[in-house]
């Protein structure tokens, strides 16, 4: 073993481990983090599957024949049925008959659909009967499917039942509030799940690399010991909180408009590959943001940097050096990471109110919000939450000028009591 | 005439502990007065109240009439303040950081060039100037941020320490360029020392301090007459009751 190795490994350890910043931050906050994030993403496939089951699908029967009605009953033993008549895909979203029924697809059983299935099943095997499936489209996440799977394993049970690949389904998609004819629910939950998870976990890449920078550049003051000779200089002192926070906006900044042109390529890339496999073309679609939307995302994400960058400079005052300052960072982590995790698997519209008030309070999940808002054309969404973020924002602003202004920012510690609690903003007493 | 500093019972108090216990004292225009005393005393703190980074839990202190609480912003163009552990920004040079600081004074470019050929010439670095601040030993900091703050030439200079943890010959220069320019220039300074034979070589007039008090203040040699001492630490040991 090398020699004094174990002496230096001893002491590391027990600088690290009496340091509770650094004990909260790397132990207990994942400890905490984690099962939070398993309570929300199982809570999150239960209400997905409850809301399957629960689901009623409205049927077009425009067959009226033996075989419709067998398949019509049959489907009613696994899921409510609402059944119309002589009417068109169109007049369903017409009528709004979705909505009135709290659903969120609906089949059409074309003419001659009982023809067919009797031909088949009387051993003419060439002929095949199909149905055709309607499911909105709400934006892409990890559980968007389980709702579409419901009618596609229905069929295969349906075909097990009575004879094989006799009914073949022909999947459509409602985008919004337009049928568009052809385009597989499925394949397009597939082609913007892979962007779904990309770009919350580059925001959260984004956001957390620049509170380190902001953080740092006033630990690195007091580290430094420079920032009383800064201090007393004939300089306003909101001018030098400004300072720090603009040129960390300018990293943040240039960081925004990376991904802007990153996530451009990212789209872009996306419809190469679609044309390249299939039918999707996802501008025709309408699901590649505006140039409207663009800029929505752009301002969404800037302010929200902005707060980020002004929270992390009010933490960082709280602490003697770069590693105290980055310590305190991490506490604000989980409030980016859970957003980021969560919002990957869930659609923050199918949410209970009370959960959907806690995603849209924490700041940091806004641009992710923004992210899917404006692929769907929601902009009120992303104004409302931009509105939210720039007021949190004015908040915090205002909190850390108000510590630069005062002896704080050169006092003011967090006194932690062990790990049993700490109290904030504690006055110590300085070298005499 | 107006005193450059008049601090009057001043008090301040963190949480249980009383760091400056109804300090007061004056220092007249174009004076070095020196706070002296043991560490604890409550030097720095007096010293950070003078350059308005804290504020006193209670009593009054002004600098050239100005009341440093109420006219913090004011005070600050006056003074220029020397922190006992005072780093530079690592990855400017010298130059750069002496033309940082300056530019808060002026914005006129002639003036800058003068401030800042001024400030080299104070710390008698040369070319050392055009390096990196990282690359200096502890001396050579040193300099640089007493060049600092005294190339603007302000009226009130208040240096915590100024040679503290030097070499003999670091700590030579410091005293020399403080004692030469202050006069030169008739710059007041505020000094806080550890160090009883660098004060009585460079104060006109000095307080002991102890516990958050003045026990006693004088000149140099009228204290060492009163109390029959060959220097100032003889006069403070008796003072304090220590010998």
């Amino acid at each position: 073993m090398l020699k004094g190795f174990s002496t230096i490994l001893v002491k590391e350890l027990k600088e690290l481990i009496r340091d509770p910043k650094i004990i909260i931050g790397m132990i207990v906050i994942p400890l905490i983090m984690f099962p939070v994030l398993g309570l929300v993403l199982g809570y999150a496939v239960e209400t997905a599957q409850e809301q399957a089951q629960k689901a009623t699908i409205v049927v077009i029967n425009n067959d009226g024949g033996n075989w419709s009605n067998r398949f019509i009953n049959l489907l009613n033993t696994t899921i409510n049925v609402n059944v119309v008549n002589n009417i068109t895909p169109e007049q369903v979203l017409a009528q709004d008959l979705l909505a009135k029924n709290n659903s969120t697809q609906f089949i059409e059983i074309p003419a001659g659909f009982s023809t067919n299935m009797t031909q088949h099943t009387e051993g003419n095997l060439n002929i095949t009967a199909a149905i055709n499936t309607y499911s909105v489209f709400s934006g892409g996440s990890v559980f968007s499917e389980i709702g579409s799977s419901t009618i596609t394993n229905f069929v295969s049970g349906f075909n097990r039942y009575i004879a094989p690949n006799v009914v073949y389904t022909t999947p459509s998609t409602i985008i919004k509030g337009e049928i568009q004819t052809g385009v597989d629910p499925s394949t397009l939950s597939s082609l913007l799940l892979s962007q779904s998870i990309v770009l919350p976990i580059t925001i959260m890449i984004l956001l957390t690399y620049a509170m380190q920078i902001a953080a740092t550049s006033v630990a690195m003051e007091k580290e430094e010991k420079t920032l009383e000779t800064l201090l007393t200089l004939p300089v306003d002192r909101f001018a030098i909180l400004m300072g720090k926070l603009s040129s960390s906006i300018c990293v943040a900044g240039v960081g925004a408009l990376a991904y802007m042109i990153g996530y451009n390529y990212l789209m872009g890339s996306f419809m190469i590959g679609i044309q390249a496999g299939t039918s999707i073309d996802l501008v025709k679609l309408g699901l590649v943001p505006s140039p409207f939307g663009y800029l929505l995302l752009g301002i969404s994400l800037f302010v929200t940097l902005l707060s980020g960058l002004a929270l992390a400079v009010i933490m960082s005052a709280f602490s003697e050096d770069v590693r105290g300052a980055q310590s305190l960072i991490g506490y604000i982590y989980p409030l980016i990471f859970i957003p980021t995790f969560a919002l990957m698997y869930l659609d923050i519209n199918t949410l209970p109110l009370a959960l959907r008030t806690v995603f849209f309070a924490i700041p940091y999940s806004q641009p992710i919000i923004a992210s899917k808002a404006v692929i769907m054309g929601d902009y009120a969404t992303v104004i409302f939450g931009i509105i939210y973020v720039a007021a949190f924002t004015i908040v915090i602003m205002y909190i850390a000028s108000r510590l630069f202004a005062t002896e704080k920012i050169l006092t003011a510690k967090l006194k932690f009591k062990g790990l049993k609690g700490f109290r904030k903003a504690r006055t110590e007493q300085p070298e005499q | 005439m107006s005193l450059a500093v008049d601090a009057k019972a001043l008090v301040k108090q963190f949480g249980n502990i009383r760091a400056l216990d109804e300090l007061s004292f004056y220092i007249k225009p174009g004076e070095i007065f020196g706070l002296i005393g043991p560490n604890g005393a409550g030097k720095t703190t007096a010293l950070r109240i003078v350059s308005t980074l804290l504020l006193p839990t209670s009593g009054t202190i002004t600098v050239f009439n100005l009341d440093v609480v109420n006219q913090a912003a004011e005070v600050r163009k006056h003074i220029s303040y020397l922190p006992e552990e005072a780093g530079a920004y690592r990855n400017l040079s010298g130059l750069e950081y002496l033309e940082f600081m300056a530019k808060f004074n002026t914005k006129n470019a002639s003036e800058l060039k003068q401030i800042i050929n001024e400030a080299a010439q104070i710390s008698g670095l040369g070319d050392r100037l055009k390096d990196k601040a990282k690359t200096y030993s502890k001396g050579m900091k040193r300099r640089l941020l007493v060049a600092r703050a005294l190339m603007t030439r302000p009226k009130l200079a208040v240096l915590d320490e100024p040679a503290s943890g030097l070499d003999v010959l670091h700590a030579y220069h410091v005293r020399e360029i403080i004692k030469s320019y202050v006069k030169e220039h008739g710059v007041t300074v505020l000094l806080s020392s550890h160090n009883m034979l660098e004060v009585e070589y460079l104060c006109d007039r000095v307080a002991l301090l102890n516990k958050g008090k003045i026990v006693v203040e004088g000149k140099p040699n009228e204290l060492k007459q009163k109390y029959k001492s060959e220097n100032l630490e003889e006069v403070f040991a008796k003072v304090v009751g220590y010998a």
